[in-house]
């Protein structure tokens, strides 16, 4: 498949880098020269220097052989006239970034028929869905669904007093024939691992684990011995769209919110649109004000203004002073690994947040073997969903008995509408949607696994 | 650097060039020379050693910068080593510098020999001979990017390394289907020529050779007097279009097949490199007939064509000895040396485009002291040069001439005389193959001293692979990133365990 990606920024560079990393012809647009040419080296791509709303330039890129354009420049305007010029070729899917509320604030779907745009992302709404997923769904501090949102894989941070904690895997394993889960990858300090039955949870492991949406509440009692819950008391730092948006969102859920944001014009206007929402006119790093809003009793801190620092600072500090739990807005990718060993629990990234969610819309309908990549693992793991050829040598062959490369595991296998948790016995069936989770140092033995 | 990435990769060259070692086994049981048994041996040395490196190392999971060129040295020696034993262990060349000068000589489709008699080679060893050219034209690195599984992401790195000019032509977004794009029109103008040659009554095996060593501006032929063999104004006229071809930037051919009929006048360097051609062609037609070398015009023209081509496109055939021509003819082909066709082709040297990029430089200096205020640009084919480019070609042709001021100095010390020794450099950092005087069409690079004959095998990959591929490895900066190898970890299990 021939992809065009319009604008080579956060979102952009990420895209290429996974696109091009499954073997698809990726054509970078950008008017930076310099960073294009950068990262043709690093990614396999072809970069084009010039502007995406250009028709000239995209018909150089080769837009009339592209089945997939994706704008994510900065500039709304630029990706929206971009896909707009694209309309007279022949591109199946066009999908464009837009962080400008008014242009789709009306209903998203109206924009998306009259421009003929597929798919409209906006970076900071998609952060506030991932953010309410996150709070509504689970103890988990981290979700990604699949298998029709039947199944969902969670990520976990262990702590000490966990249930689970110190058990091998194959003691979990016993559980499973009561409850559908799987622990598919563990991420101890900054590597994953895809575990095997003599492997140990230890204290703060992330832990990662497919489960059928049902039986989550009770996995995490079992695992975990919390119960899923919302939380009572939630602070927000920063009151930008980000903030408002899940502050709305929560206040109908009866939830308590405080919303902090340093600026005073901005809290009158939030003021006014927020009911029942708490809205303090602080920039979350005074120590005093937190207490003095019970920063202690806080089952959850969401730290989203636009600095890296300030959301890192206030929410380490509201940790230390006795909040259970924070998700934290981080932009700059490169603090990502180190944050778990600082004490923040959820890190996300918008940008990161936005092409992922790109991503599974693509694949949701995209052609080849690999069909849909939830990248959750950090870049040590990955996920993809392999279908089963139809030979005779694998109907009904237990997956025992399949040869799996070193650090692969299957974590569930989609049969027409239903979706299953795996075991060893599990007899394998033609058109078997198998999804595997594997380090990518088990990426070809994986990529090859039906090429026999 | 990642150093077990790097070896990985050699071991899958390795492995492909045994495979390639196995091609003159037919030639061989054809011609009875009882060669058969060797390039077994080879193969099997090559194999062997390719699918240990790839046993022991694992697959580099990315690779920078500094990794293309640590691929494109080593494996390009690794390559020498492999493709010098069949001359070696045959006993057909007794000296092992020899045999890698001989194999280096042909991966790098420079042309030089260093075998007196080439007629008594047996005749599979001189298939093997030509294949090394014919694998080199193209590149063998971008033969491996074009059809083995070499990488995830990237690919630039090592594609850049052995593609020819300053500037490489992306023809696609994934880099495998631009290698296999190059590779498929460098296959069809080679099975046309081999067509062509075949009709004009060569047998399959000169065909094949001459084909193999022409479409890759190479110039090894199988027989003493080269070309001149045959006798054939046809032959001779397939092969001057060929070689004109060879030195011609393989996009554009791909352009030209896609049906872009005006692809090649559009491009300026094509344009000066046509005209370089041509007007070397008349002046020494005209210098040959006035120093009465020739009785007519026709005969005069007919050598003066194939020689400025053969020697314009680094390839080194030849249909005459043109060391008894006038100093002016033979100065005339020492400066096209130095040229070489364009970026992009087959052919070696200098490359026109940097000549033409060289000039354009000159040009904006003038203006500026002419205009001392003015605002210019360097532009190509309507579109601007960005400075990187322009630097990158100006410091290319300083480390040429230091380079070349260094090899030569170190030859002569050897006792080589001036011309010789000169011209052998420039023969061979150019890729040519002859030079003048002692290494000159009717003569061999046997009687230089063994360390220039090292000297010179260094040459032909530096030359090859651009200067600074080969050199950037000399420097100590360069080796202080380098890591232990990455060993294989245990691969596979024998049953999977997650119930």
């Amino acid at each position: 498949m021939r992809i065009m990606i319009v604008g080579a920024g956060m979102i952009g560079q990420h895209l290429s880098e996974k696109l091009s990393g499954e073997g698809q012809e990726v054509v970078l647009v950008d008017s930076d020269e310099k960073k294009l040419r950068r990262l043709e080296r690093e990614l396999n791509v072809m970069p084009v220097v010039g502007s995406g709303a250009s028709p000239r330039v995209l018909e150089k890129a080769g837009i009339e052989q592209t089945d997939l354009f994706i704008a994510v420049t900065d500039s709304d305007e630029i990706n929206l006239i971009a896909c707009i010029i694209s309309r007279q070729y022949k591109v199946k899917t066009r999908i464009a970034r837009v962080r400008n509320e008014d242009f789709y604030a009306q209903g998203t779907s109206r924009v998306e028929k009259t421009l003929g745009i597929d798919l409209v992302i906006s970076p900071d709404l998609a952060m506030t869905e991932e953010i309410l997923r996150l709070i509504t769904l689970s103890q988990a501090v981290e979700v990604a669904e699949f298998g029709h949102g039947q199944v969902d894989l969670l990520g976990y941070q262990a702590k000490a007093g966990h249930p689970c904690v110190g058990s091998t895997l194959a003691e979990l394993r016993d559980l499973q024939r009561t409850y559908h889960f799987l622990v598919v990858a563990i991420t101890r300090g900054e590597t994953t691992i895809i575990p095997r039955g003599d492997d140990k949870v230890e204290v703060d492991d992330k832990l990662y684990l497919v489960a059928r949406r049902p039986d989550v509440p009770l996995v995490e009692k079992l695992l975990f011995a919390t119960t899923s819950r919302l939380p009572r008391r939630v602070f927000i730092i920063g009151g930008g769209s980000i903030g408002a948006q899940v502050a709305s969102q929560l206040e109908q859920l009866r939830i308590e919110v405080r919303l902090l944001e340093q600026d005073a014009k901005v809290c009158e206007r939030l003021a006014e649109q927020l009911e029942n929402t708490v809205v303090l006119n602080s920039d979350g790093l005074e120590a005093h004000d937190l207490l003095e809003e019970d920063i202690d009793q806080a089952d959850l801190v969401i730290a989203v203004t636009s600095s890296d620092t300030t959301n890192i600072l206030s929410s380490l500090l509201a940790k230390h002073h006795g909040a259970k739990k924070c998700i934290t807005l981080i932009s700059n990718p490169g603090f990502v690994p180190m944050l778990g060993k600082l004490g923040i629990d959820v890190p996300l990234s918008p940008r990161q947040v936005a092409a992922n969610m790109i991503l599974r819309y693509v694949r949701r309908d995209g052609g080849g073997r690999v069909v849909s990549v939830a990248s959750l693992l950090g870049n040590d793991a990955e996920v993809v969903e392999m279908k089963v050829p139809d030979h005779d040598q694998f109907v009904d062959l237990p997956l025992k008995h399949l040869t799996f490369p070193y650090g692969s595991i299957v974590g569930a296998i989609m049969r027409g509408h239903q979706t299953i948790i795996p075991t060893g016995d599990t007899r394998l069936a033609p058109d078997d949607n198998l999804i595997i989770f594997f380090t990518s140092d088990a990426e070809q033995g994986v990529a090859s696994l039906f090429d026999k | 650097m990642h150093t077990g990435g790097v070896l990985n990769i050699l071991g899958k060259l390795l492995l492909l060039i045994a495979l390639f070692l196995l091609t003159p086994i037919p030639v061989s049981v054809y011609y009875d020379d009882g060669m058969v048994d060797i390039f077994l041996r080879c193969a099997a040395i090559g194999a062997g050693a390719g699918a240990l490196l790839i046993l022991i190392f694992a697959p580099a999971r990315e690779l920078n910068l500094r990794d293309g060129f640590t691929v494109a040295v080593i494996c390009w020696l690794g390559l020498a080593l492999l493709g010098a034993l069949p001359y070696w262990l045959s006993g057909q060349v007794p000296s092992f510098i020899d045999s890698l000068f001989e194999a280096m000589s042909g991966f790098t489709t420079t042309g030089s020999t260093i075998l007196t008699d080439i007629e008594a080679l047996a005749p599979s060893l001189l298939f093997w001979r030509a294949t090394t050219q014919w694998l080199g034209g193209m590149g063998i690195i971008i033969l491996s990017l074009a059809i083995l599984p070499l990488l995830g992401v990237g690919g630039m790195q090592l594609f850049q390394t052995e593609m020819t000019g300053p500037t490489k032509d992306r023809l696609t977004p994934r880099i495998q289907d631009t290698a296999r794009i190059l590779w498929s029109v460098y296959l069809l103008l080679t099975g046309v020529l081999i067509a062509l040659l075949m009709a004009g009554g060569l047998n399959p095996f000169d065909a094949v050779t001459h084909a193999f060593c022409t479409i890759s501006t190479a110039g090894f032929s199988p027989y003493n007097d080269s070309v001149a063999h045959f006798n054939s104004l046809y032959v001779e006229v397939v092969i001057i279009i060929f070689m004109f071809i060879g030195g011609i930037n393989f996009a554009m051919h791909h352009h030209f097949m896609r049906g872009k009929l005006a692809t090649y006048w559009q491009s300026e360097e094509f344009r000066l490199y046509l005209g370089l051609a041509l007007g070397a062609t008349l002046l020494i037609t005209a210098f040959n007939l006035h120093g009465t070398f020739y009785e007519t015009v026709g005969d005069s023209l007919r050598h003066a064509a194939f020689q400025v081509v053969s020697v314009f496109t680094t390839s080194g055939f030849c249909t005459d000895d043109f060391t008894l021509w006038p100093s002016a003819s033979q100065l005339i082909l020492v400066g096209l040396m130095l040229v070489g066709g364009m970026a992009g082709s087959t052919s070696g040297s200098i490359k026109t485009v940097r000549f033409l990029l060289f000039f354009k430089y000159v040009r904006l200096q003038f203006r500026s002291l002419i205009h001392p205020q003015t605002v210019s640009v360097i532009k190509l084919g309507g579109n601007r040069v960005p400075q990187e480019i322009m630097t990158a070609v100006l410091g290319f042709f300083a480390l040429y001439f230091m380079i070349f001021i260094t090899a030569a100095l170190a030859v002569t010390a050897m006792g080589v005389d001036l011309l010789t020794g000169t011209t052998a450099v420039i023969a061979t950092l150019n890729n040519i193959g002859p030079g003048l005087h002692l290494v000159g069409p009717t003569h061999s690079f046997a009687q230089l001293p063994d360390a220039a004959k090292v000297i010179l095998t260094f040459c032909m990959l530096a030359g090859r692979l651009e200067l600074y591929t080969v050199i950037v490895l000399l420097t100590p900066a360069f080796w202080r990133t380098a890591r232990w190898p990455e060993l294989r970890r245990p691969k596979t299990r024998p049953t999977v365990d997650h119930k």
